[in-house]
């Protein structure tokens, strides 16, 4: 092997010529076709947020249909307030970690108020919704258990087993009989325990889960369910405590955890627990412990979006009315989604350039969405992701719906034009 | 007990769907890098070896196996385990 060469201001580099970013040229090659289209969607900017329902870019107003902003809490006089208050009251960041000097009143209070919403003994309140699963997951699964999660996890999920860093088993989506078979298969080890993680709503397709199904099959084979609402606690469920409340298993969850950032308009995350001796867990879990806390205003203002949960069911019956629509809307184009009716809905796409360039074209008429592409999607698809908010007026989902037609109609016109401009700026 | 050919043969028989390039499969070929199979489509063969082989292939060995061969002595060492 040879060793390393010398440039002429004696800067070591390797013989190879390769640098450390070498082994992302294939991404590069990606992002550099994206970027011919137009704006990048993953880099991209908006130069003013306006309500949870607009935006501008350039002298151009937006209509955000692909921020999770599903009951448009972010812009609600009560959240605000609340914010701005806790800001008055207690500055602009806690400086310090939970189990330091960053845990106020407030975290404490949104921790039994979160606790008391969903019937469990225990809640603790993390920084983040990612956060959330790296700790308690990583916090739960000891090197002699063994963790089950579904093919489609989220990013965090996967990361939270690697964290653990325990035996990992998946199992097929969505399949409660796939993972009674794969929990026969497993051999637990001497003083270990299964731990099932499953999502309520499913982000990318916008499917919903069995959770009654996974109570029966992991109680069953006497594993621990944990279960991510992120996507579903607020929207689903007589009180908004989610598809297990739905579903009538909510005291049924071992483990049940779910973000700030989504219907709770802030940012931060929390799991609770039927286990009182979760809360040992603030002990052990290095991300609940080494990163600073919430800061006050986040905690205050997802207190205040918990209060609208609990006391405004309407802003459930909009989203869903609002879903329903689109959803109905789209299909009657002859669009192909990936799940029925639910506050996500994912138009499947030929392929990642195709979805690219609609997603640009979407934008350029004023139409938000979220492109989703591999290996981020389930089935290796390429989306155009769609959330719905309980802000979106009738005439909004028109609007949205009304782009959408223009596409199916004029789809080849379009990809012409944007293959021109792809060609004109290579 | 399968022996080492069998279980390269079952892998090739269920690499096909993914091998869109149909490209020639070799014990040294690098599952990702050479046969192009993404990594969803990756774990979807998992599944399936699993099931005919009856084993848990947990995720962690998956992530030490790159090429077709290493595949194939992982799945013997859990059959043999």
């Amino acid at each position: 092997m040879s060793g390393p060469k010398s440039t002429a201001d004696g800067e070591k580099v390797a013989a190879s010529g390769l640098s450390i970013f070498s082994k992302y040229d294939p991404l590069k090659q990606r992002v550099d076709v994206v970027k011919k289209l137009g704006v990048d969607p993953f880099d991209m900017t908006f130069d003013d947020i306006m309500s949870a329902t607009r935006g501008r870019i350039g002298n151009r107003e937006i209509i955000l249909a692909g921020t999770n902003n599903y009951l448009g809490l972010t812009f609600d006089p009560s959240t605000r307030a609340s914010a701005k208050d806790a800001i008055d009251r207690h500055g602009t960041g806690t400086t310090g970690s939970r189990i330091a000097n960053g845990t106020y009143v407030e975290h404490e209070q949104l921790e039994r108020d979160l606790a008391a919403h969903l019937g469990k003994p225990s809640c603790i309140v993390f920084t983040t919704g990612y956060v959330t699963n790296l700790a308690a997951m990583a916090g739960l699964a000891g090197p002699n258990d063994v963790i089950f999660i579904d093919a489609d996890a989220h990013a965090c999920i996967i990361d939270g087993t690697r964290l653990a860093g325990t035996t990992t088993v998946r199992f097929r989506h969505n399949n409660p009989a796939d993972l009674d078979k794969r929990l026969a298969r497993q051999k637990i080890p001497e003083g270990g325990h299964a731990l099932v993680v499953i999502e309520g709503l499913y982000s990318m397709f916008g499917d919903i889960a069995p959770i009654d199904e996974f109570v029966a099959v992991a109680h069953k084979h006497g594993a621990y369910l944990y279960v991510d609402e992120a996507h579903s606690y607020g929207v689903f469920g007589e009180t908004g405590a989610g598809i297990a409340e739905e579903q009538g298993v909510l005291d049924k969850i071992d483990f049940y955890s779910g973000t700030f950032s989504k219907s709770l308009a802030s940012v931060g995350g929390f799991c609770a627990s039927r286990h009182p001796e979760f809360e040992l867990l603030r002990k052990v879990m290095r991300p609940y412990m080494f990163t600073a806390s919430a800061a006050p205003s986040n905690i205050c203002a997802a207190q205040a979006a918990l209060d609208a949960i609990k006391t405004r069911p309407e802003l459930r019956h909009n989203i869903m009315a609002r879903a329903a629509q689109l959803h109905a809307g789209l299909s009657d184009m002859g669009f192909e989604l990936c799940a029925p009716a639910s506050p996500v809905i994912a138009v499947r796409r030929d392929n990642e350039v195709q979805a690219a360039m609609e997603w640009n074209w979407l934008l350029q008429e004023g139409v938000y969405v979220n492109l989703a592409v591999p290996p981020g999607t389930p089935e290796s698809s390429s989306l155009l992701r769609i959330s719905v908010s309980a802000a979106h007026t009738e005439e909004d989902v028109n609007a949205i719906l009304s782009r959408f037609k223009a596409l199916k109609d004029n789809g080849d016109d379009i990809i012409a034009e944007m293959m021109r401009r792809m060609q004109a700026s290579a | 007990m399968p022996t080492d050919e069998q279980i390269f043969d079952k892998i090739c028989e269920l690499l096909k769907p993914y091998n869109v390039k149909n490209k020639p499969i070799l014990r040294a070929s690098g599952i990702m890098s050479d046969l192009e199979v993404d990594s969803t489509a990756v774990f979807d063969l998992i599944m399936e070896l699993e099931d005919h082989y009856d084993i848990s292939i947990p995720m962690e060995v998956i992530s030490d196996v790159k090429t077709v061969g290493e595949l194939v002595n992982a799945i013997q060492d859990l059959l043999n385990s």
